[in-house]
């Protein structure tokens, strides 16, 4: 009878040595970590996901931007959200001192948050690593596109820009430039950035938190919190759950149903939603059925019923304040008895209107996106068209949105939301209503032109010719069946007194932020 | 045991290699991933460029190649994401899932075994039927709705419980609930479904005749030999745990292996998605191992091949 005893003895051993061996492994390194309690210093943020970088060049990246930009590191000017008036910030003032070069003055007295000073080498080193160096860096495509700059320091307080053309708007251009000491990497992008803002990086738990501490040499007004503590969630129940149980004081990207309740504060951002209609092929080749499913597009009913008002039905694709809006025009129609009189006329000519058409959308790009697109295939459905819907993630459905576009889909109708953070409209006209755009699916070669022509222009005339192209782009092309301007919603602790603007979304000013003075937190 | 362990590590390798192969073509189908890496605007050659810096001009067989030596030498690309070593992520993010997995399945196992022993104790008793119907409830519900509803309930509603993340012991309930639900309904049905038999064995009906405490019939004669099936459960759902806590990191932010996984497949951030499905299916090959070890430890027929 003896060996059973001895297994008996082995398996309990065993059970022992599994137990002692996942505790060691594991370390007990979740639980617990960074638990720092309530502090009234600092702001407490979750985000919808974790910045994969605080590289400042890839700021133009939302998730990046939102915590880098004027944060940790600062541009030399700095673009009002709601008017996109140009302010100085790093650079006190800016003249185009030839056609094509601009002279920036650089603010004096200056130091990044490791105690060097800042200069306008500092400035011509950053923009240099961000347009003209092989980091490939977001803002270069997004703002500079092929350009190559030409930079020069005389001396501390002088930056001189020069382009290969004419840029009237190069000053706006820099805008988009967060600016790092001369030391960074150029062959590298860098996680952890030094800057001139007013927070420097104190701590980031990969995975888990990031922590931003005050930069006590910062040049301009010490912000309010003498810290912010990143964390992200991906559900926006959840985060709106932070807010509502005080586990947070400032919750972004959440939606009517994620249960803020009074927390949430509605805010214009800049998004537009469209669809783009790939005009290229059968029977979306028609202009008359492109125009049929704009009539039969009810904007103002989708923003009401499912976007519960939280946006405004668009008659164009960029909202009011960026360069170029136009007031005048008005919304196209919502005539469902047109829209069939036009798909029958073109089924009368030939046109096989009973062709199937994709209806394509991004999982999750808005709230309430699935329910809209089924709106709209029901709409179209009504109007005699046939329309299958895909719905598809990120990476799947860019491949439709940018060129080069895939090859044989047959017609497809794509649904985009577009957001010009630049705040003047050639940012839009270049991407979506140029005939070889990056994201235009179709244009004429007298349209480009004109696009070209009132890119070249400044003041009032520059913003006369854009809005005139955008009421002649639906006489002319209609590419576009514009569906909204976009409102988000942000969660807001009554602590905390925060207006949140246009920019919120892709640049959180933690500066801004201050102790609400009626309302206070008793955690402890 | 030595030689047994031996054995199955080597018919483990071919799978492991399958499933890289797998995961490697499968996540290169989706689509490249130059799109979500560069702005909207960028250019035709700056996408060229992206493409040629990451190695994905290369013909698939190129790539996979490359992928295999790379392997070889422990290098597991870079992400694409974050630019650093995808395996420092994968294995960053490891730990937090195994704890989650860990102290799941013994607290899982624990109530199983408790609730599954009261119940088949006394067979078609009140307390049976209500274990029955808490364990197949248990087993149906579909977790993301137990997750928000936990939240809504007790971070929201009654206020006891952080909504999620990290910060101390009670930030460990909801995901922990989460994550046990289903194993512990399945593992208690299992548990009450063996003890009913091994009750009526003849070797219990000895040691009752013998003067054995009831506690005791159950914990030392009972409980043993109900112990295989549930033993087999229980590996498969440990298995499933790993691979399953997507959701509840996903929710509570919780930072494991699961939502690296699902970041790196939104993102195609293939590097890391190869490094993290190779780490998970190393875990789930030792897993099985470990398992296998303790049936070889219990049955010695398992342990040393027949002998005809």
């Amino acid at each position: 009878m003896s060996p059973a005893p001895r297994i008996t003895t082995r398996r309990r051993a065993l059970a022992v040595a599994i137990a002692g061996i996942t505790v060691a492994a594991t370390g007990c390194t979740v639980a617990n970590s960074g638990h720092s309690g309530y502090d009234p210093n600092t702001l407490r943020i979750v985000l919808s996901q974790e910045p994969p970088t605080l590289e400042p060049c890839e700021s133009s990246l939302t998730s990046t931007g939102i915590v880098v930009r004027s944060n940790i590191t600062e541009p030399l000017i700095e673009r009002e959200p709601d008017t996109g008036e140009l302010q100085p910030l790093l650079s006190t003032g800016w003249r185009q001192t030839s056609p094509t070069e601009w002279t920036f003055d650089i603010r004096k007295g200056v130091t990044f948050s490791d105690g060097s000073p800042f200069t306008a080498t500092d400035a011509a080193f950053a923009i240099d690593r961000a347009v003209n160096s092989e980091l490939q860096c977001n803002v270069d495509g997004y703002v500079f596109g092929d350009e190559k700059l030409k930079l020069s320091a005389p001396n501390d307080t002088t930056l001189t820009v020069g382009t290969e053309s004419p840029d009237p708007i190069l000053p706006l251009r820099i805008s988009f430039v967060e600016i790092v000491p001369r030391t960074t990497s150029t062959t590298e992008m860098v996680r952890e950035p030094i800057g001139t803002g007013p927070y420097a990086i104190a701590d980031w738990e990969y995975g888990q938190k990031l922590t931003l501490a005050r930069n006590d040499r910062y040049w301009g007004a010490k912000p309010t919190f003498a810290r912010a503590e990143y964390q992200w969630r991906s559900e926006g129940s959840v985060r709106a759950a932070m807010i509502t149980n005080d586990e947070t004081d400032i919750a972004t990207s959440l939606g009517p149903e994620d249960g803020a309740g009074d927390l949430g504060v509605p805010f214009q951002n800049n998004e537009t939603t469209a669809l783009r209609m790939q005009a290229g092929e059968a029977p979306l080749n028609d202009i008359r059925v492109r125009q049929a499913i704009n009539y039969s597009v009810n904007r103002t009913g989708i923003v009401k019923a499912l976007f519960r008002g939280l946006g405004e039905p668009a008659s164009q694709l960029i909202p009011k304040g960026v360069v170029g809006y136009n007031d005048q025009l008005a919304l196209w129609p919502h005539d469902t008895e047109k829209a069939k009189q036009l798909v029958a006329e073109a089924k009368a000519a030939g046109v096989p209107v009973d062709r199937q058409i994709r209806l394509i959308g991004r999982t999750a790009q808005f709230p309430k996106i699935s329910e809209t697109i089924e709106v709209l295939q029901s709409e179209f459905t009504e109007i005699g068209l046939n329309v299958k819907i895909e719905m598809m993630d990120t990476a799947g459905q860019l491949q439709y949105q940018l060129r080069p576009f895939p090859e044989n889909t047959g017609p497809y109708v794509l649904m985009i939301m577009h957001g010009n953070q630049a705040g003047d409209a050639a940012f839009t006209m270049d991407q979506y209503m140029l005939s070889n755009g990056p994201q235009s699916a179709y244009g004429t070669a007298d349209f480009d032109r004109q696009i070209r022509a009132a890119e070249a222009l400044t003041g009032q005339a520059r913003q006369d010719a854009f809005a005139k192209l955008f009421a002649e782009e639906p006489q002319q092309i209609m590419q576009m069946a514009y569906i909204a301007h976009m409102k988000g919603i942000l969660g807001k602790s009554p602590r905390v007194e925060y207006t949140p603007n246009s920019a919120t979304g892709d640049e959180m000013r933690l500066s801004e932020m201050t102790v609400a003075q009626t309302a206070r937190t008793d955690q402890s | 045991m030595f030689p047994f362990v031996r054995r199955r590590m080597y018919t483990s390798a071919l799978p492991l290699v399958i499933v890289l192969l797998g995961v490697f073509l499968l996540a290169r189908l989706t689509g490249d991933p130059t799109n979500l890496y560069l702005p909207e605007s960028a250019t035709e050659a700056q996408r060229a460029a992206f493409a040629e810096k990451n190695g994905f001009d290369q013909p698939i067989l190129t790539q996979l190649i490359d992928y295999f030596k790379g392997v070889l030498h422990f290098d597991f690309g870079t992400s694409l994401r974050t630019g650093e070593s995808a395996s420092d992520m994968a294995l960053r993010a490891f730990p937090a899932t195994l704890q989650l997995a860990v102290t799941t399945m013994l607290l899982a196992i624990v109530g199983a075994v408790i609730i599954g022993c009261w119940a088949a104790y006394r067979p078609n008793s009140l307390a049976d039927r209500f274990s029955s119907l808490l364990s197949m409830t248990a087993a149906s519900i579909p977790d993301f709705w137990f997750a928000i509803t936990g939240v809504w309930l007790f971070a929201v509603l009654l206020g006891v419980l952080p909504t999620s993340g990290t910060d101390g012991g009670l930030s460990w309930i909801l995901p922990i609930a989460t994550l046990m639900i289903r194993p512990l309904g399945v593992l208690t049905q299992v548990v009450r479904g063996a003890m009913v038999s091994a009750l009526s064995a003849p070797y219990v009906r000895l040691a009752r005749s013998k003067g054995a405490s009831d506690f005791r019939v159950v914990s030392h004669h009972a409980l043993r030999n109900a112990a295989a099936p549930a033993l087999t459960v229980a590996g498969d759902l440990a298995v499933g745990l790993i691979k399953g806590a997507v959701v509840v990191e996903a929710i509570f932010g919780w930072p494991g292996i699961g939502k690296l996984m699902i970041d790196a497949i939104l993102q195609r951030d293939f590097a890391v998605l190869q490094a993290a499905v190779l780490l998970t299916a190393v875990s789930i090959f030792v897993l099985n191992i470990a398992i296998d070890a303790c049936y070889a430890l219990l049955d010695a027929r398992v342990r040393e091949p027949a002998k005809v």
